[in-house]
């Protein structure tokens, strides 16, 4: 399957990309390439210019600084999930790192790239020919979304691993460009909009991720509902963020709406209170009201629901094992 | 868009016109006539594109051509040494860790950058890491254990 044709750019530097990205409107970054290159091989992206910024130096770390932990856009998933810092502070996020596709999706893809993952649909991931069965849908260009037959709408699926594991130990994303650099929350980078899923404008470049010191306090978990464990994107995968001295808690699911979602009426919940089996039972029950999971892949809106209140009980209990450890 | 590159391929330097959008693959067998790396899928889910990049297991039909610059790639022909079969390889043929065969270069390429990461890894380590590539004649459980084997032996040498 050949890929399309497009200008090729390799910046040596951020202030090279900018000037590129600025010239390039409809240019696409290439960091691992492992979503990218697969959707312009199905030719639902035919981006005129590609910019490769593996050539930028500096943008592959991992490191603690006075307790926040900072971690390159271009650190690759594999480094993440083999990283002692990462394993024995977080290691929610090391579990999700290690559930991304399979072992050479995680050697070639990176952080960033997973963070700026497109969202998905069993009616848009799909060969030109598969495609030409029905008319174009809207996120690949065309009117309407089968979804749910509306027009100019896109009810695609955020299905990235890493971003739910981010949105509960409050991570802050650093974009730069030429004319400097910003820090945002995590959630702030996704729009809901299933055609346009990410916020930020398209001349910046996703630089650092930083996790907060204050996080260390407490313990992190994602588990992960696919297929096959083996290569699959998550049916429903599920982030927990827990201080049991606290008893605070943060949840947080993909999968389930057109962006990765923060469960806050379960938060709402938990807070406060002592994990025992009725809480758990409680809380379950509540978490499927967060999300409004549409069928965009195999997988019926009720089972994800239904999933969403297992998962958080077993990320519950699995938090609540580890804090005795 | 073309542009003249050196690739280093099996420790020899090409120098090649590529296509900027010409993938590893599409390089590899069509260029320079390394059959061995397989076109299995095409879009990264399957594994019988595995090549080495500085000794680790990446998908050439996910990675440009023009991306390998700079990079030590080796190809399943650079993998025996002075005309002998890699262990690897010997304890596939030996052990029975292939039927068609097409699935294998990609297997025994994971498979030596597994072992590059870790000398003695774990039956549950090996078949996670080797779960990205897939073979539809049914013969993982000898991959595993021609792999183990490997392992068990270097580390009698070792």
């Amino acid at each position: 399957m050949r890929l399309p044709k497009f200008k090729y750019f390799e910046p040596g530097d951020l202030k090279e990309a900018d000037s590129i990205l600025k010239s390039e409107s409809s240019a696409k970054i290439l960091a691992g390439g492992t979503d990218l290159l697969v959707n312009m091989k199905h030719r639902i992206e035919c981006p005129a210019a590609i910019v490769n910024i593996k050539r930028i130096g500096d943008l592959d770390y991992i490191r603690s600084d006075n307790g926040n932990i900072r971690i390159g856009a271009l650190t690759p998933l594999k480094r993440l999930h083999m990283s002692t810092d990462i394993k024995d502070n977080f290691p929610g996020l090391a579990q999700a790192a290690a559930a991304v596709g399979s072992y050479h999706h995680q050697v070639m893809g990176t952080l960033g790239g997973n963070i700026c993952q497109q969202n998905r649909c069993m009616f848009f991931n799909q060969s030109r020919w598969w495609r030409s069965a029905r008319p174009t849908c809207f996120k690949a260009g065309g009117e309407i979304c089968h979804v749910l037959n509306k027009k100019e709408v896109c009810y695609s699926t955020y299905c990235g691993d890493m971003a739910p594991t981010l949105m509960v130990v409050n991570a802050k994303i650093s974009l730069a460009n030429a004319e400097g650099s910003r820090e945002v929350p995590i959630q702030d980078l996704y729009t809901g909009d299933g055609k346009n899923p990410l916020s930020f404008s398209t001349n910046e470049i996703m630089t650092e991720i930083c996790i907060p010191a204050e996080e260390n306090d407490g313990v992190s978990v994602y588990i992960k509902f696919a297929n096959r464990d083996s290569i699959d994107f998550p049916i429903v995968g599920t982030a927990l963020w827990a201080s049991m001295e606290k008893k605070e808690y943060r949840v947080a699911f993909t999968a389930v709406d057109r962006k990765p979602v923060r469960a806050s009426n379960v938060e709402a919940f938990l807070n406060g209170k002592k994990l025992d089996e009725k809480v758990i039972t409680e809380a379950s029950a509540l978490a499927a009201k967060q999300a409004k999971p549409v069928k965009t892949s195999v997988y019926s809106p009720s089972h994800k629901r239904r999933m969403m209140g297992q998962l958080l009980q077993n990320a519950v209990k699995e938090a609540v094992r580890r804090s005795a450890q | 868009m073309k542009k003249a590159i050196e690739l280093t391929i099996n420790g020899d330097v090409h120098e090649i016109l590529v296509a900027t959008h010409h993938t590893l693959l599409e390089v590899l067998r069509d260029q320079l006539g390394l059959m061995g790396t397989k076109r299995g899928c095409d879009l990264g889910a399957c594994g019988a594109c595995t090549v080495l990049i500085d000794g680790e297991a990446y998908l050439s039909c996910l990675m440009l051509a023009v991306d390998a610059i700079g990079k030590q790639v080796i190809t399943i022909e650079g993998l025996s040494e002075a005309g002998d079969l890699h262990p690897l390889q010997s304890a596939f043929v030996d052990l029975g860790a292939l039927q068609c065969g097409f699935c294998t270069p990609g297997m025994i390429l994971t498979a030596k950058a597994v072992l590059n990461e870790e000398k003695q890894p774990t039956e549950e380590v090996i078949k996670q890491k080797m779960a990205g590539n897939l073979c539809r004649c049914t013969g993982y459980k000898k991959v595993v254990e021609a792999i183990m084997h490997v392992a068990e032996e270097s580390g009698q040498e070792g």
